[in-house]
């Protein structure tokens, strides 16, 4: 096995190893996730394969994905894997679902940043559309077990910099007249478009928001926080702040990350949401500090790039509930998810 | 020899209309050759243009444009919908089979009535209830003149009944309840219809019970299972659970409906026999032209 | 606390849930001895009819002996304060022949009811009956079977149709007073009209229960005179009125007449009252209609099965009220797996 690989088995086998509420509900069952060739959706192949090759769990997937031959071409350990099935299609064009299917992820949507801005139209279609074609081939199922709603950490607005932790009650404001909430109001419609199947037909939908995570699998193209600092790095630096660095974040690994919406798949409660992430915050200097001192030499890092009187903000989520309904914990501490994670793209660039 | 399908069309491409497309493809004397709605961007509309079938946002007016190539249709849209369709139909020749409760064509229960409905240009095909209970109502019927009054009991799964199921209960019952009178020639007869939300989805069950003074048991038993047997051909998934037998002063046999899983879950055995029951009379109908 | 100043509606449904426990044979002349002593009592509605309600007269559940329209009509000349009501089940009834009949016949308050998680198909009967002047409730059957959650939701589709009034039913008998106050509290606490609970003594808590309801904001309790019901009967109105004023919650009930409507209930149902056994003790315990306490009785004799088998079997299929034609199935393969007594 090579060492990238050993890397991601390590990962798996330990958060597994953590326990949660069983997973046993999964075992022989049908599973088909949306954006699955996204780093969750790898994830979750990774946790499904363990599950298949050591315990025995004789999980089928089917994955859709919008380009399968790209993925098979870049992932062939992954892609190759018996028990998956990957088709090819857009989600707003879904015409049904494979009969025997029991449990949904559904975790396509568009979630880049420069598409908000570019086409912010195909985002409000993907993602609240999209929802709803899905539920309305999740109906047709004959016994559909759970419907696993990926939404976002972002439908709270904006967090109040008083407030630690923000719980799955807590209703932030959402301009709607504006095209830059196209992401959080299209997360927030297709949150209530899941809601019309419960309160219709009974869909036992269950509604995760995650929040930010880093980890192998990851793009570093995308224009977040933590890969921006990760790919500077890996380029020599300088890491760049607009800000002054006291903007709060809390970044999950992705094995944790995975685990939690396996275990949700598994043993989350029909109608409930939760929000899956890190409890811990981190200011982007930290954030910034923690990754730098990886690489020798270390990056430097700017501040107050950017414009004066921006802000600083927060987004940090109280998961106790999650915690509770799921058995979970977070395994990977963030100063040991970013080790992890830039030793995976040295190697990766190798 | 090849012989030449019947060419059939769809109209209304929602969850029905889909379902009797995969029947119909499965069909060894049926061809569609449109499927016609409005929305070419639906599920079925999908479905059906990924299986290579022509397909029509126009609805009615698609089915009017390629009438000359069209034999027969099944309409799968709404009764106020068919209301207006079966005049059209009717001038255009295109035999029309009723899925819709519109109630304009006679009455058809393929294991009952199919010879004498095979000369009308429409029939409709009841209720998801009706189909299921007539014939073991005639049967009962059949053995036992002196039947005072016939009762239905259906049970559905909750996920199986789309809103306008939902919103039209009395319209089912009182459409089955008239069903049974006609067909059993038994004046007074009774419909109950139980919404199950159980998971997993339980199939659909028909009950028939019976007012009769000394019932023939035996009589009724062989014309019971005859019927069953008849329905099977068409189908598949309707067996016995009760045969009749005379309990608290009352004729007793009950039904299982198990559906095809075609488009529908298999667990829909009451969309599925009204899908079988109309691909029986348009295949009977396709045979006669041979 | 509850707050005790506030009025608490009383309904008596003794002459539709005992309707059950008689086999549906009740006859004119009990009506109207029982409906004279219901109003005495000063409860605020009388429901009467067939124990599934408006048009459930059937070979399925029971024929009745009396057609509805009698029933209401006498019910009704006996009636000044109290109220007459009626159980509506859509699916049983239709709305222009059994809900127009009943409202010809005077009826003054329509409980249309399904079970607890199929509230749309209430929406046009409910309509009906506002359109036409009248007073409507939702009515959530078998509730044990749904969490809190969604019995709020289909409470609300019912709030929303113009319902005035929503009962949560423990058809079964299975509630636990820590399950009222959790289901009630959230219903009281987020819909606009008032919220009754309806109780069924198969695990003995039928009062226990009412109270728990009452403790918890509900303004509408329903009961039957020495228990007069399905199963193992109601929650008896006499002790619930002796409760209720010991409890100095607000009603319009005459303690001493209350409790001689029991007396008279006893005298005119002699050897039908309800009496906790076996079977019904397992109907609770399986979270199975109590209605289906003598069908499964009479096919479980037949077929040679334990009763209690078919209810626990029962249970298992999650049956609702209405299925008691699965009772001869389930009894039938129960007969053919050998569980011969």
């Amino acid at each position: 096995m090579k060492p990238i690989e050993q890397l991601i088995r390590n990962d798996a086998v330990q958060v597994l190893a953590s326990g949660s509420k069983d997973l046993s509900d999964l075992k022989s069952r049908h599973i088909f996730i949306t954006g699955g060739t996204g780093i969750l959706g790898k994830w979750l192949l990774e946790l499904i394969n363990l599950l298949n090759e050591d315990n025995d769990y004789g999980i089928r997937v089917t994955v859709l994905s919008r380009n399968p031959r790209s993925f098979i071409t870049l992932y062939p350990r992954l892609g190759a894997m018996p028990w998956l099935k990957l088709i090819e299609g857009d989600i707003r064009h879904l015409s049904e679902l494979p009969h025997d299917v029991s449990h949904i992820i559904h975790a396509a949507a568009l979630t880049d940043r420069r598409l908000f801005a570019s086409q912010p139209g195909n985002v409000a279609d993907v993602n609240a559309f999209g929802t709803l074609r899905l539920l309305r081939a999740a109906n047709l199922l004959e016994d559909i077990r759970k419907f696993v709603l990926l939404s976002s950490g972002l439908v709270y607005g904006a967090q109040p910099w008083e407030t630690a932790q923000i719980d799955e009650k807590f209703a932030g404001p959402v301009r709607s007249n504006d095209v830059n909430s196209v992401y959080a109001e299209s997360k927030r419609f297709a949150e209530t478009i899941a809601q019309c199947a419960v309160s219709e037909t009974k869909l036992p939908v269950v509604t995760l928001r995650p929040f930010a995570f880093v980890g192998p699998y990851q793009s570093l193209q995308l224009p977040w926080a933590v890969t921006d600092f990760i790919r500077d790095s890996l380029a020599g630096g300088p890491i760049r702040i607009m800000g002054d660095g006291t903007t709060v974040r809390s970044i999950m690994y992705a094995s944790d990350f995975a685990h939690w919406v396996l275990a949700a798949t598994a043993a989350g409660k029909p109608r409930e949401t939760y929000n899956i992430g890190s409890p811990e915050p981190i200011s982007l200097i930290s954030l910034a500090e923690s990754i730098t001192g990886h690489f020798n030499p270390a990056p430097s890092i700017h501040t107050g790039i950017g414009q004066i009187g921006h802000d600083r903000n927060k987004l940090v989520p109280d998961v106790s509930l999650a915690m509770k309904d799921l058995g979970v914990k977070v395994t990977v501490p963030i100063g040991e998810a970013i080790r992890r994670s830039v030793e995976w793209h040295r190697l990766s660039q190798i | 020899m090849k012989i030449r399908k019947l060419p059939v069309a769809i109209l209304g491409t929602g969850n029905i209309g889909t379902d009797l497309l995969i029947k119909v493809m499965r069909s060894e004397t049926l061809e569609c050759v449109l499927f016609a709605g409005r929305n070419l961007s639906s599920p079925g509309m999908t479905k059906a243009s990924l299986l290579g079938v022509p397909v029509s946002a126009k609805g009615l007016r698609g089915i009017i444009d390629m009438a000359h190539e069209i034999s027969l249709v099944f309409d799968a849209t709404s009764a106020a919908d068919h209301m207006e369709h079966a005049a059209v139909f009717e001038k255009l020749g295109i035999r029309a089979i009723d899925l819709t409760p519109a109630k304009v064509g006679r009455m058809c229960v393929p294991a009952v009535n199919l010879d004498e409905c095979l000369d009308l240009p429409n029939v409709n095909m009841i209720t998801c209830g009706g189909q299921a209970s007539i014939p073991l109502a005639c049967a009962i019927a059949a053995a036992n003149p002196q039947v005072q009054y016939i009762e239905t009991i259906s049970t559905i799964a909750s996920r199986s009944a789309g809103p306008a199921t939902r919103i039209n209960l009395d319209e089912y019952l009182l459409t089955t309840e008239n069903g049974l009178s006609v067909f059993s020639h038994c004046e007074r007869t009774k419909a109950i219809l139980n919404l199950n939300p159980a998971q997993p989805c339980v199939h659909m069950q028909t009950t028939v019970m019976a007012k009769v003074e000394d019932p023939d048991i035996s009589a009724t038993r062989e014309r019971v299972l005859e019927m069953v047997e008849r329905i099977r051909h068409y189908v598949p998934g309707y067996r016995l659970i009760i045969e009749p037998i005379a309990e608290s002063g009352r004729l007793v046999t009950m039904v299982g409906v198990d559906g095809l899983g075609d488009h529908l879950p298999k667990f829909a055995g009451n969309l599925d026999i009204i899908n079988c029951a109309a691909i029986a009379y348009a295949e009977a109908y396709a045979n006669r032209l041979e | 606390m509850p707050d005790t100043t506030q009025q608490i509606t009383v309904c008596d449904a003794t002459l539709r849930d005992g309707s059950h426990a008689y086999s549906h044979r009740i006859t004119l002349d009990q009506v109207r001895a029982y409906a004279a002593a219901s109003e005495a009592a000063g409860f605020d509605y009388l429901e009467v009819g067939h124990g599934n309600g408006l048009g459930a007269s059937s070979l399925q559940v029971g024929e009745s002996l009396v057609p509805d329209d009698e029933m209401l009509r006498t019910a009704k000349e006996c009636l000044s304060n109290t109220r007459l009501s009626v159980h509506v089940i859509p699916g049983f009834a239709t709305i222009h022949r059994e809900i127009d009949g009943a409202i010809a016949c005077g009826v003054e308050l329509f409980r249309i009811g399904c079970h607890c998680t199929e509230a749309d198909i209430t929406q046009r009967h409910i309509s009906h009956v506002r359109a036409a002047g009248l007073e409507a409730w939702g009515v959530l059957m078998m509730s044990h079977m749904a969490e809190p959650e969604v019995l709020l939701e289909e409470a609300k589709k019912m709030q929303s149709y113009g319902a005035q009034g929503v009962v949560l039913m423990d058809s079964a008998g299975a509630y636990f007073p820590v399950d009222v106050t959790a289901k009630i509290g959230l219903l009281e606490d987020r819909l606009e009209i008032p919220v009754g609970f309806h109780a069924h003594d198969n695990l003995g808590l039928s009062i226990a229960n009412s109270l728990a309801a009452l403790d918890a904001g509900a303004r509408i309790i329903d009961g039957t005179a020495k228990g007069f019901g399905a199963g193992a009967g109601n929650a008896p109105l006499e002790i619930l009125a002796a409760v209720l004023g010991k409890r100095k919650f607000s009603t319009r009930i005459d303690l001493y007449k209350a409790l001689d409507a029991g007396e008279i209930a006893a005298e005119l149902f002699a050897g039908s009252m309800p009496e906790s056994n076996s079977i019904t003790i397992v109907s609770g315990l399986a979270g199975v209609f109590s209605g289906f306490a003598k069908p499964v009785r009479r096919a479980a004799e037949q077929l040679g099965v334990d009763p209690r088998d078919v209810f626990f079997e029962l249970g298992k299929r999650k049956v609702v009220g209405g299925q008691e034609d699965l009772i001869l199935a389930v009894a039938a393969e129960l007969a053919k797996k050998g569980g011969i007594k």
